[in-house]
């Protein structure tokens, strides 16, 4: 038997399948995307957060609207670090704030008037995104109606997202939701000006503390044109010519694929899964789209350059990190899309972790995990808390929910969502990527830990 | 506002203050009856704020639940936790897709447990689309009293509802009761749950330190009164007054030097006990800090948002200082904040805008009208200063873009002092040549 049961977990042996130890010829993957146990302390959102939070926020030019109670729109309000060179998007906060008024004799009317204030109020939104929260979808507000009516009124697209919160069984429904609904809604709705054999989509790259603004340049200097980055630092207007790609390129394979394939499917546009974090992985990914457009080349002169500029520095790392052991646990493709890059460093991921990872998430950590790797699916509290002490992982790549727990039991960890000092991605980001590690491991404060106060 | 789109409020839901509520009790896990977001986004919060980590557990709704109810998800729910962790209470809040279903979350978390369990089950009634996080708060709050207080012996203590406050705060009004020597019950205290340490070889506790014990909970009906220090966190003083004759003292936060010395003077009557010198002198040097600073402060307009208890009190304890506070701003309505404000018009021949139940959009517009040479808030304000070209000091919940302000106080005389000196080097910083600041 691979699965395991820790002993936080003896009162809830429903959560055993989901947790597994790796055995070499006998990959047994956890069991996955299926409802989270009632009250096991969970860390997972809502398919509101992958949609509003995920996919549709970073579109920097949509006023992003959140039908509902205040609570959703609020939490969303310039959290996540999906950064862009404009200011709408992350500055400004958008609600219906419903009330129980509205929840009684519904909320149409509220939102269509704040789908036209909106607009009024900032001419510089090219599109608004109505998002539904759980009391819209309970209520039945025909946010479809009202959004074509407002659409007509205001003569920019008005796209509703139904993302009600209980929905599915974590955010990831909501990455789809919004992949199918800006596919449905959005994409062919406008041809690109022009288009050139070179043309490519960078999908499911978020912009997270600055990363497309690293990868999107490496493609460029290949003599690609990005058409979009779908959606990081995005304009709407970037979003309808993506059919027109000659190839897409899939980062964030968990959110993002639905948008590739439906392209591929309607548009014969093809995609290529990439990973674009480490040298090696970033290295391949160039090479990939070098060998799809015939600029092999290019990619190796790109290829050259980045690490004329960056290899010492990691090498550098590497020396101070050899021998680590870490832990990654994140949404979900960062887990092992970060397992090679950590052992360019030296580090051995010993344990990784996904809130909302489906299969092929899970069979692409298995194929990377060396025996005796532990792997959990939608870990919640207590598990983290129980393989820390255990396990005693020189660092910890997690979110913010988990990184003071981490803190107080005496470890090192960096913030793989929103990052510390990023951006990570690319082979300048990795710099950061490794400097972080190496500020959370050497830094001096850590030695207090086992320094109690005693009378002498 | 006659708006019907909300611009950037700073208000969030009743989940949220729910939650503060209960982790300021010692062994209390907090359960939320909804999606997971409901959860996952005021941990979020918490943990941006405080810097600490906030377990919280969900009964996770899904679909199913929106046909047939989240009986089901809610009793797996409770005894998943109960098992696990085993904690004193449970503090239940409803969420906007449980109310909405129609569970009764008494009668569900009833027959969840035995009733002969020594685990109690607290059920707050909190949907998102009423009130704001102090709503969520109050009704809370209102819960652990009502579930919990028994009569019994007169305990000689007083009891502090805190409101939304932070740990700095709390320490700084429970070191005020030190001194004044009153033994006391803080309804609840996240002072230590949201303040904790790092402990030699990184040892904690599954559930933090610290907090109200249970046990002080049920014995505060028993209590000489009950003080609010923030009046929209009051309804359990007014329960705890009606059904067991614990005088409730609703009054203005202790910011400043009168509403310091109401404070000082309302816990002197309920508990009988004289005022000290140490106190008068902490008084004292929150007059000589007003003094020192007046030729900086005098006349200086200051923009100020927030929860209303905290929002009223500042702007009195700025007209005491001789500033000019244009505009006052908060997102929760609350009786008192208008009648609160127009009494520091009048008493210090000010013109204080007031507004209400409106959002960050509003103010903006109002401060660009009267202008702001500060602005006092959260971290949300931090765009309306950067527009305005000016400094932004921060109190408040949350404040995520600046490290330990939830360690200090603004209360009591000695926190009303660190407040003035945080706005006056904002001053000092932003307005004055160096030069000017040699004496």
């Amino acid at each position: 038997m691979t699965t395991i049961l820790p002993e936080c977990d003896i009162p809830i042996p429903q959560r055993k399948p989901h947790i597994v130890c790796h055995e070499p010829g006998n990959m047994v993957l956890p069991m996955c995307n299926v409802q989270t146990v009632p009250g096991d302390m969970t860390e997972r959102g809502c398919t509101f957060a992958g949609c509003r939070g995920v996919v549709g926020g970073p579109v920097k030019d949509a006023i992003q609207l959140v039908h509902g109670p205040i609570g959703c729109a609020y939490y969303t309000w310039g959290t996540r670090r999906n950064l862009s060179d404009t200011k709408l998007h992350r500055k400004y906060c958008f609600s219906t704030d419903l009330t129980e008024e509205s929840v009684i004799y519904g909320g149409a009317k509220k939102l269509l008037n704040s789908i036209i204030e909106s607009h009024e109020l900032f001419p510089e939104g090219k599109a608004v995104f109505v998002y539904s929260t759980c009391v819209v979808g309970l209520i039945g507000d025909d946010t479809d109606a009202i959004c074509k009516q407002a659409q007509e009124k205001i003569g920019i697209p008005v796209i509703p997202f139904h993302c009600e919160g209980f929905r599915g069984v974590s955010q990831s429904l909501g990455h789809h939701i919004a992949n199918r609904t800006l596919f449905e809604k959005v994409v062919g709705t406008e041809e690109p000006e022009e288009t050139t054999p070179y043309d490519m989509c960078i999908v499911g790259e978020f912009n997270i503390d600055g990363d497309a603004w690293i990868v999107k340049p490496l493609f460029e200097r290949m003599g690609v044109r990005v058409l979009s980055v779908f959606t990081g630092n995005a304009s709407y207007s970037d979003i309808p010519p993506m059919h027109r790609a000659k190839l897409n390129i899939v980062q964030c394979q968990r959110s993002s694929t639905y948008i590739a394939k439906m392209i591929q499917d309607k548009y014969g546009v093809p995609y290529i899964n990439v990973s674009l974090f480490g040298m090696a992985q970033t290295a391949e990914a160039l090479r990939d789209v070098g060998k799809f457009f015939h600029l092999e080349e290019n990619a190796e002169k790109v290829i050259a350059e980045e690490l004329a500029l960056y290899q010492s520095r990691i090498d550098h790392y590497r020396k101070k990190l050899e021998g680590k052991k870490c832990f990654i646990y994140q949404g979900a493709p960062r887990a092992w899309h970060w397992m090679e890059p950590m052992r360019e460093l030296g580090i051995e991921t010993i344990l990784t972790a996904t809130t909302f990872g489906h299969k092929d998430d899970y069979e692409k950590i298995m194929e990377k995990a060396k025996p005796g790797h532990i792997c959990i699916d939608n870990p919640n509290a207590l598990e983290i808390e129980e393989y820390l002490v255990k396990l005693k992982p020189d660092f910890f790549i997690g979110g913010l929910k988990e990184k003071y727990l981490t803190y107080k039991l005496g470890i090192p960890f960096i913030n793989g969502h929103s990052y510390e000092e990023g951006p990570y991605a690319g082979f300048e980001g990795f710099v950061n990527f490794a400097k972080d590690i190496d500020v959370a491991v050497n830094s001096p404060v850590w030695k207090f830990i086992n320094q109690p106060l005693e009378v002498k | 506002m006659a708006r019907s789109v909300t611009i950037n409020p700073p208000k969030m839901c009743q989940p949220m203050g729910a939650i503060l509520a209960y982790m300021g009790v010692h062994g209390c896990v907090p359960l939320v009856h909804g999606s997971q977001g409901c959860s996952t986004y005021p941990r979020y919060n918490i943990a941006r704020h405080f810097r600490e980590s906030a377990e919280v557990a969900v009964s996770s709704l899904a679909e199913d639940a929106a046909v047939y109810g989240g009986a089901k998800n809610l009793t797996e729910a409770i005894k998943n936790v109960k098992s696990r962790i085993n904690p004193a209470l449970i503090g239940i809040c409803t969420t906007c897709m449980s109310e909405t279903i129609g569970d009764d979350v008494k009668l569900i978390s009833k027959k969840a447990i035995a009733p002969d369990d020594t685990m109690k089950i607290i059920p707050a009634s909190t949907p998102s689309y009423v009130g704001t996080h102090l709503t969520g708060y109050d009704n809370a709050m209102r819960a652990l009293v009502e579930t919990l207080a028994v009569k019994g012996k007169p305990n000689n203590k007083i009891n502090i509802i805190t409101g939304i406050i932070n740990p700095g705060d709390i320490r700084e009004i429970k070191n005020m009761l030190r001194i004044m020597n009153v033994k006391n019950i803080f309804l609840s205290d996240i002072s230590e749950t949201l303040d904790t340490p790092i402990m030699p070889g990184g040892h904690k506790p599954l559930l933090p330190d610290g907090g109200t014990e249970p046990a002080d909970i049920i014995d505060s009906a028993n209590s000489l009164g009950t003080i609010a220090i923030c009046r929209t966190a009051g309804s359990a003083a007014t329960y705890l007054q009606n059904k067991f004759k614990v005088p409730a003292v609703l009054a203005p936060a202790p910011i400043g030097v009168v509403n310091n010395d109401r404070f000082v003077q309302n816990i002197s009557k309920l508990s009988g006990a004289p005022i000290p010198d140490e106190i008068k002198k902490d008084r004292g040097r929150l007059i000589d800090s007003m003094v020192d600073v007046h030729h900086y402060m005098y006349g200086r307009k200051v923009a100020i948002f927030g929860d209303p208890d905290i929002v009223s009190a500042i702007v009195r304890f700025c007209a005491e200082a001789g500033m000019n506070p244009t505009v006052a701003m908060t997102a929760t309505k609350h009786k008192d904040f208008a009648p609160d404000i127009k009494a520091v018009n009048t008493e210090y021949k000010t013109d204080t805008q007031i507004l209400e139940g409106t959002d960050l959009y509003e103010f903006h517009k109002v401060v660009e009208a009267q202008g702001a040479e500060l602005i006092l808030g959260n971290s949300k304000g931090k765009d309306v200063a950067d527009d305005e070209g000016v400094p932004l000091v921060r109190f408040g919940f949350p404040v995520y873009d600046r490290v330990g302000v939830y360690r200090y106080s603004i209360m009591g005389y000695n926190g009303s002092i660190y407040l003035l000196d945080q706005m006056t080097n904002a001053i000092l910083d932003h307005k004055y040549d160096p030069n000017k600041l040699h004496q």
